[in-house]
This record gives C-alpha cells, sequence and structure tokens, in this order.
C-alpha cells in the first residue's frame, strides 16, 4: 500500500472506530444509573466496583473516541480501545460460556441490544483488530529519507 | 517512481538497515499518554458525578439491583391484558424507543424511557401512574433490566411496586392481543 493511501486509510478507521466509541458512550453518560444494572447482571465485578465502573467507564470511552477522531494521543487512544475492547469481549464470553443471558450494554442501555453473547464478542472482534493495527502500525510521523545519507 | 520504490525496496537490505520500521509497542511516551487519558476520564467521571440528578454512590454502596417481589412484579401478556379490562385505570408504560411507540403499543401506553426520565417523569404523569390502579411496564423484548430499573425508581418514590411485562411489547404482540398505533 502506497504511503498516502495507508496514510487515508489509518485515518478513516480511526475516525469510524472513534466515532462507534463516542455513540457507545453517549447514551450511558446521560444516565448511568441503568448501565450499572447491565454491569451488574454481568455478575464480574465485585459489588463495590460496579458503580465505579459505571461513573468512569462511559467518559474512557468518550474520551477514547475523541481521542482517535480527532487525532490527540491517537496511538495511546488506540492502546486503550484495544484494551477494552479485549476487556468487553472477555466479558461477553465468559458470560456466553456460563450461559447468562444478560443485557450487553455495548452501545446503549437499553434492553433492546442483541442478546446472543456469542455474537456479540464476534462483533467485537474486526474492531478489536481495527483498534490493535491502530495501535501497532501508525504510519511514520516523519516520512524517512528513501535515499541512503551520507552517514550510512 | 518505479525507480524511487525500487530504490525503497533496495534500501532495508543495504547497510541502512537501522532505518527499518520498528514497531513501538509500549514506549514509555505511550504509557504516559495513556495514563493522561485514565486521569481525565477519572476528573470527568468523577466531576459529572457531583451532579445530584446523575449520582451515584462511589462505592456501588447505594444501588441494589431490582428485586422481584421487592421492586417489582412479574406479570405476563394475558395477566397483563386482564388486569386492563379489569381495572381500566391500569396504566402501560412503554420503555420502547418513542417511534416504536408510536408505530405499535399497547392502546393507551405512555411512553417514559428510563434514561430520559428526568424530562419525561413529569410531575403530572408521576400523580397519575401514583393513582392507577396498576402500572404495567413493558420494554421490547426479554431482556427487562431497564424495566425492573424504572420499576425500582418509581417504587422508590413511594408507588406500589409495578408490574414488569415478562418478554415485553413482543409477547403482547405474539400473544395476538390488541395493539394501537400507525400501524395497528
Amino acid at each position: 500500500m502506497s504511503r498516502p493511501l495507508y496514510r487515508w486509510a489509518y485515518l478513516a478507521t480511526a475516525v469510524v472506530l472513534g466515532g462507534i466509541f463516542v455513540y457507545a458512550a453517549s447514551s450511558k453518560l446521560v444516565d448511568p444509573r441503568p448501565f450499572v444494572t447491565i454491569i451488574w447482571n454481568y455478575r464480574l465485578l465485585p459489588p463495590g466496583a460496579v458503580n465505579g465502573v459505571a461513573i468512569f467507564l462511559p467518559w474512557l470511552e468518550l474520551l477514547v473516541g475523541f481521542g482517535l477522531i480527532v487525532g490527540v494521543r491517537r496511538r495511546a487512544a488506540a492502546l486503550w480501545a484495544t484494551a477494552l475492547l479485549v476487556g468487553f469481549t472477555a466479558a461477553l464470553l465468559v458470560n456466553a460460556v456460563r450461559g447468562l443471558d444478560v443485557a450487553c450494554g455495548c452501545f446503549s442501555t437499553s434492553s433492546e441490544d442483541t442478546n446472543n453473547a456469542w455474537l456479540l464478542a464476534l462483533r467485537d472482534l474486526p474492531m478489536l483488530a481495527a483498534a490493535a493495527w491502530l495501535w501497532l502500525f501508525p504510519p511514520r510521523a516523519v516520512e524517512a529519507p528513501l535515499e541512503p545519507t551520507s552517514r550510512d | 517512481m518505479p525507480e524511487r520504490r525500487a530504490r525503497a525496496a533496495r534500501a532495508p537490505a543495504g547497510p541502512t538497515t537501522h532505518r527499518m520500521v520498528t514497531f513501538p509497542t509500549v514506549s514509555r511516551s505511550l504509557l504516559r499518554d495513556a495514563l493522561l487519558y485514565l486521569i481525565a476520564a477519572l476528573v470527568l467521571g468523577a466531576g459529572a458525578n457531583l451532579v445530584p440528578a446523575r449520582h451515584l454512590a462511589w462505592w456501588g454502596q447505594g444501588l441494589q439491583p431490582p428485586t422481584v417481589g421487592v421492586d417489582f412484579q412479574w406479570i405476563d401478556a394475558f395477566a397483563a391484558d386482564a388486569l386492563r379490562s379489569a381495572l381500566p385505570d391500569t396504566v402501560f408504560v412503554d420503555t420502547r424507543t418513542p417511534e416504536q411507540h408510536a408505530k405499535r403499543r399497547v392502546p393507551g401506553a405512555v411512553q417514559l424511557a428510563y434514561t430520559d426520565l428526568a424530562h419525561e417523569l413529569t410531575p403530572a404523569l408521576e400523580s397519575r401512574l401514583r393513582d392507577a390502579s396498576a402500572v404495567v411496564i413493558y420494554g421490547a423484548s426479554q431482556e427487562t433490566d431497564v424495566e425492573q430499573l424504572l420499576a425500582q425508581e418509581l417504587h422508590g418514590r413511594g408507588l406500589a411496586p409495578p408490574h414488569v411485562l415478562v418478554s415485553g411489547f413482543d409477547a403482547w404482540e405474539l400473544s395476538g392481543l390488541e395493539t394501537a398505533g400507525e400501524t395497528p
């Protein structure tokens, strides 16, 4: 892939993934209380930590989304996106294996999110791949000279 | 251009190998940036949690999950329909989106999204729910987390424990019960 094309693909992926994160965060930010129940229903966290996750996680999602879109420390945002998606996917998979039917809470605090945990985990994988790519393979900030320099 | 490309392809094999791209996976500066994100999220989250209308207890002690028999009662579609016939001032609360509500709904249902409670639960509506013989909350389908939470909220405001419709509007429709809306 030529370098400008790579840059554009990278930028487009970052904007799309960032948009997904901002969208996912938005409804949880309006009122975090339904999100509390959803986290609770995952039955993964000790009760004391549930509210903390509901208080802070949507903000991290929002910041990561904006970071990816705007490009403020984009690799750090991509690192967080990767970590968050690994966490979300793991949580879904754990409950898929346990056979618990939980509300996803992925994109909304509504009860209408798809509830097949296997499919939800599968849906996370392309996003996870994109996030990991954004983190691991950023276009080089300064193009290296193609000609061997005199120092070589 | 082809010449440049050819040179570029040759370059890594030559004496300039130190310029090959190495992928800095987790550098110190990246970790520092990631930490900045975390700190910003902690600050914003803490700030937002100070707003009284959306405040949550910091360590989760303030919220208990809704409990059947305490905060709400289960009801199935036929029982809910029977309740509607027997007690005409039974109020159905629809937690689905306004579009879904407009399209098809239980006749006479009011739309009330839990996420916008501050705006939608007007004093008039709250007193109507308070005076109703029974309140039946329904969502779209079998997931009833939000409905249970809304029931808990209403119960917390002094209403009798509302009913939550098992399997939501799906069950109502599949049971062939009367609906209203644009496409009845």
